[in-house]
Order: C-alpha cells, then structure tokens, then sequence
C-alpha cells in the first residue's frame, strides 16, 4: 500500500508540472487553433535559460522562474509574431510543418551553442526527501514545484476569468471573426496567447531541470506529452488540461512500478490512442474556460 | 505529341545515364551518394501516395519505415533467411501494421490524425528499445556479412562492392516513381485527390472514405518498408532511434514537402536539394570552403568552431528549410517553379 500511495503522489506532483506543459498547449491551440510542434522545443528552451541563470549567475532554479517566465513570453510573442502569424489562415498541416521546423531549429541551435552533453543542476535539495508518515516520502524539489505550479495555475485561471484581456483572450478562442466584430484587437490577443503559452511551458522547464536531465533533444518527449493530456482534456479546455495532465502524471508513475520503467511511456500512448478513439473530444469534451 | 516524345527520350537518356554510372565512376563516396539519393527519393516518393495525393499528413512514417528495416536484419541475424526474402515477410507485416493503424487513425481527421500516427510510431519506437531478446534493445542489430545472391549456382553478386546496392537503389527509385506515375493516372489517384480536396464531398459521391485511405496507405507503408530493409541491409546496422525515430519520419516528410507534395517530381527534387546539402554539412565540405576560398582562417576561432559544429548542424538546415519553405513557397520547389513558369509564360503573351 505505501508503494502505492508513494507512487500516486509523486505521480501527482509531476502530473502539476504536466498541467502546465499541457495549459501553455491548449492556450495557444484554444486562441489561435494552431498545434504547436515546438512546444516540448519552448520548454528546452526554458531548462537551458534555467541553467544559464544558475550556472552563470548563481540564481536558484525555482526563483529563476521569475526570469524565465517573462522572457519566455518575450520569446513566444515574438514567434507567433514574426512565423506563426503569416499561417494562421494556411492549411493544418503547414501549420504543423512551421512549428516543427521551429522546433528543430530551437534544438539544433542550442545543440550548437551547448553540445549535446547532459546538464545537471544539482542544488542542495535536489535528492532530498520530506516524509509524509505512513511510510511515505515526497521528493523536495518536486513538492516545491508543484506548489509552484498550482499557484501559477490559480494566477492564471483568475486572469482568464477577470481580466479584460483575460476574457478578450477567451472570445478570441470562442469566434475569433465575432471577437474582431467586437473590437478585439485579435492579433494582439493571439501574441498574448502564444507569449503566456511559451511563458508555461519555460517555467515548467525550470521547474523540472532540478529533477531532470537537461540536453537540446530533450523537448520531444514533452512535446509528445503535451499532445497526450491536451487531447485526454479536450483540446482548447484548460480545466481538461489540468486534469490531464495529473492523469498522465499518475499513470505513468504507476506503471512505472507496477509493470516497467521502460514501458511507462508506451503505456500513456496506448492510453492516448484509446482516447482518440472513443473519445475523441477528450474528457472536458469542447468546453473552455 | 512532339512534347511527349521530348519527354520520354529525356527520361531514356537520363535512365541510360544513371545505369552507366557505375562502369565508370569507381569512387566509392560518389556510389554512396548516389544510394542516399534514390533512397530518399523512394522514401519522399512513398510518403508522397498518402500525404501528397490522399492528404493524410502522416508524422509516423518512421513506423513502416523501421519495421521493414528491422524484420529484415531480425531474420538474417536469427535465422540467416536472406534479405530478399525477409523483405517479403517484412512487407507482410507492415501491411498488417499499417491496416491496424488505419482502422484506428483513419476515424480522426487532421490534427488528430498527425498525432494519432506519431503515437503509433514511438509505441513501436519504445516497443524495440523494451523487447530486447527481439531486437537487441538500444543496442541495435548489427549484420557485417551479406549472402551471396544467387540465382541457381551462378553468383549473382555478393555485395562485396557499392555497385549492387547502387543498382537495387535505383530500381527501388524507379519503382516508386512508376507507382506514383500510375496512381497519378488511374481513377485510384483520382479517388485519392478528392478525398484530399474535400472528404464530404467524396463521399457523398459515393467514394468509400476509409477504404481508398486504406488503400493509399497500404501502398505508402509497403514502399517505405522496402526503403526501411533497403536502408538496413545498405547501412548494415539499425537500431531504434536511426530507423524508428521522430526525426526519421519528419525526414520522410520533408523530403516530399520540400519538393512539393501531390506532384510526380516534387520528392526527386527535394530529394535532389536535401541529400547534397546534407551531405556537405555533415562532411565538413562548407567549413572546407570557407576556409578556402580565405573567409574563414581554419585555425582561428570560428573555425575550429565550424569544423568542430557544422557537422552536427544539418538538422538545423532541415528546419530553416522547412520554415522557408513553408513561409515563402508553400507548395513546394515544384509549385515555386511552376508558378515562375507561369508567370514568364503570361508576361510572354
């Protein structure tokens, strides 16, 4: 039972981390109906700036978010506004084949600039434990990252629901010509939208480069990943993404004790293609926040 | 009719050009090029029948691509059946894989489709790495020694020099462009291309949605198979993120999308853009330019650090590439050139 317990809450607090790699997707994917390729390639973006910052300036991995987050969203506002623009009226799959192409040159840039040596931030925390009773210990760094999380979440979800942009945000995603019609600068919108997006996905990547490995190829699999609770969310809703996110958390930390390590990830995909196929709208089925 | 006749003794002497390479060129890199090169235009080509003329924009091709080139090297490494043999089971398979595939992703459109196919292929990714009494894990399947191809007792060839690889790379070129040609002009392409223009439509016409899809994939899957176990015997060695990778399939992809996607010569001029460029990054053939034409000093800095770097960086042109050519020519060279050929034919009259 304690394996158990241990294993569903450390699959927890990462699935807090995933609900961010999977609200930044749904955002952007919500706004302007763009799946974003690069997202995993944004995110190793954010490990490396994460890096950066503690390697060269000595600042912790977790208050480097504070950096992280807005020059991601530079940087995200800057893509949509120079390449993702120019096809938000192109058919999906150029769609596609841009932020690929994106991605590869984010990976291979930083390839370039870092080799691809694996990086390690080792802080003082990052293997120590809180236990919990029962038998149970918490990882430190993962606790403070989900902490994190959810209270950015929360940050999040208010200024979607409260804020004018917030809610300018959400009638772009709902009908974007009915949005123009209304005198919403939907462009701008759409920046704001792809910023906040990138913005999650780097400060998910510095808040798993104390627990992770940090190398230019690895985006991929969280591309991938964002894709799996994206869609078991329903694409477009944050709530679902949330959900999603601690769903995949949790059953990939629990097959990875009760069948392998090695086939955890097969396991989400095989979950992923089984809800595509019965559900496909996902489990928030079309509603957004 | 003159034109069709231009056209066809072009291809002739072209076709005599590229059977006569070999009895005269001896150098083994310029064969290996020439390899790569029909390779990729059988892999673009077979990407072409789904993506180009049916519009299934698969990301997962790395899927067929991999089994083929796996089962092959199984059965000669465990059982020394000979590839052309294993080539057969390895179609076989992929047939099955492939119709698996479809009755799952082809209930999905567009995007779901994309992902659908890219979640198929890294299960069989990770299935390799995992099923290691099969496939060797991470660690790949290595095979040094061919068998001799025989037919009765003569020896045919026994792939001791490039020219028999050349000569089958050709053929599965060849091969693959006469599919396309076909499908192009039969009713099947015609079913496809409707299904890639408007799906409702075709079917309230009365076309069979899922089964043509199937069909187009089919013949997708089983080409590329046979460019997988091509790829494996050639290479020599296969392991799962060089033949089942995300990066293999978005290779796959590009080398059509460059080109330009539903055209009989869209993946033959991608092919004939991505292969050289390619190869002259990773082989250091620009530093050594730069160096000699006197921009760059070889033991200065950014020199070292070119001939250090560039090598690893033609993933990086792929994806300026296809950012390039997504932005500025989104139909591809082929559209490109056909559009300027267009335009002069209009400023003519």
């Amino acid at each position: 039972m304690a394996v158990f317990m241990q294993s569903l809450i450390s699959g927890i607090l990462i699935g807090g981390v995933y609900a961010l790699i999977g609200i930044g997707l749904t955002l952007i994917f919500g706004v302007m109906r763009v799946i974003n390729f690069a997202h995993g390639d944004i995110l190793m973006v954010g490990m490396y700036l994460t890096y950066l910052a503690f390697t060269v300036l000595g600042i912790d991995p977790f208050v480097s978010v504070l950096i992280t987050f807005p020059l991601m969203f530079l940087f995200g506002g800057f893509l949509q506004r120079v390449f993702i623009n120019r096809v938000l009226k192109a058919v999906a799959q150029n769609q596609i084949l841009l932020t690929i192409g994106l991605g590869l040159i984010m990976s291979n840039t930083v390839m370039l600039i870092f080799t691809s040596d694996y990086k390690l931030i080792t802080t003082s925390y990052s293997s120590s434990t809180l236990k919990v009773g029962g038998g149970v210990s918490v990882s430190t760094p993962l606790l403070i990252s989900f902490l994190i999380t959810t209270a950015i979440t929360a940050v999040l979800y208010w200024f979607l629901l409260k804020t004018d942009t917030g809610q300018a945000i959400r009638a772009t995603a709902q009908d974007r010509d009915a949005a123009q019609l209304m005198g919403i600068n939907v462009k701008r919108m759409s920046i704001i939208a792809f910023g906040l997006g990138s913005a999650l996905a780097g400060t998910a990547g510095a808040l798993i480069s104390p627990t992770y490995y940090i190398f230019p190829q690895v985006g991929a699999v969280f591309t991938l990943k964002a894709f799996v609770i994206t869609v078991l969310g329903g694409m477009g809703s944050v709530v679902g993404a949330m959900l999603g996110g601690i769903l995949i958390g949790v059953t990939e930390s629990l097959s990875a004790v009760y069948i392998s390590s090695g086939w955890k990830d097969v396991v989400v995909f095989v979950l992923f293609l089984l809800v595509l196929l019965f559900k496909p709208s996902g489990l928030m089925g079309k509603s957004r926040t | 009719m003159p034109k069709t006749i231009l056209k066809a003794a072009a291809g002739l002497i072209v076709l005599a050009l590229l059977m006569a390479i070999p009895k005269y060129v001896e150098s083994p890199y310029a064969l290996h090029m020439m390899i790569l090169l029909f390779l990729s235009v059988s892999m673009g080509q077979s990407w072409n029948i789904l993506g180009g003329f049916a519009g299934q924009y698969s990301v997962g091709h790395a899927a067929y691509f991999g089994v083929g080139a796996y089962t092959t090297m199984m059965l000669m490494q465990a059982k020394q059946i000979p590839p052309w043999i294993g080539v057969w089971v390895g179609m076989v398979l992929v047939v099955a894989v492939a119709l698996a595939i479809g009755s799952i992703c082809f209930r999905l459109r567009g995007p779901y489709f994309v992902l659908a196919s890219i979640a198929v292929a890294e299960i069989l990714r990770l299935s390799a790495i995992n099923l290691t009494t099969l496939t060797n894990g991470a660690e790949g399947i290595l095979v040094t020694e061919l068998p001799a191809f025989k037919i009765g007792e003569r020896v045919v060839t026994d792939f001791s020099t490039k020219v028999p690889f050349y000569y089958i790379g050709l053929f599965l070129a060849l091969l693959t462009i006469g599919i396309t040609y076909s499908v192009q002009h039969s009713k099947l392409g015609y079913f496809f291309q409707a299904i890639r223009e408007d799906q409702d439509a075709a079917h309230s016409l009365g076309i069979s949605i899922s089964l043509y899809k199937n069909i187009a994939l089919g013949i997708s899957a089983v080409l590329t198979s046979l460019a997988g176990a091509f790829y494996g015997i050639y290479v020599g060695f296969v392991d799962p993120p060089t033949v089942l990778g995300l990066d293999v399939s978005v290779q796959i992809m590009l080398i059509c999308i460059i080109g330009g996607m539903g055209t009989l010569w869209g993946p033959v001029l991608g092919a004939l853009v991505l292969v050289p460029m390619s190869e002259a990054l990773r082989s250091n053939m620009v530093t050594d330019l730069l160096v000699r034409v006197g921009l760059v000093n070889a033991d200065s800095k950014v020199g070292l650090f070119l001939k250090e770097n560039l090598a690893h960086a033609h993933v990086l042109l792929y994806g300026i590439l296809v950012v390039l050519v997504i932005l500025f020519m989104p139909d591809g060279l082929m559209g490109f050139v056909k559009k300027l050929a267009r335009r002069r034919k209009q400023e003519a009259v």
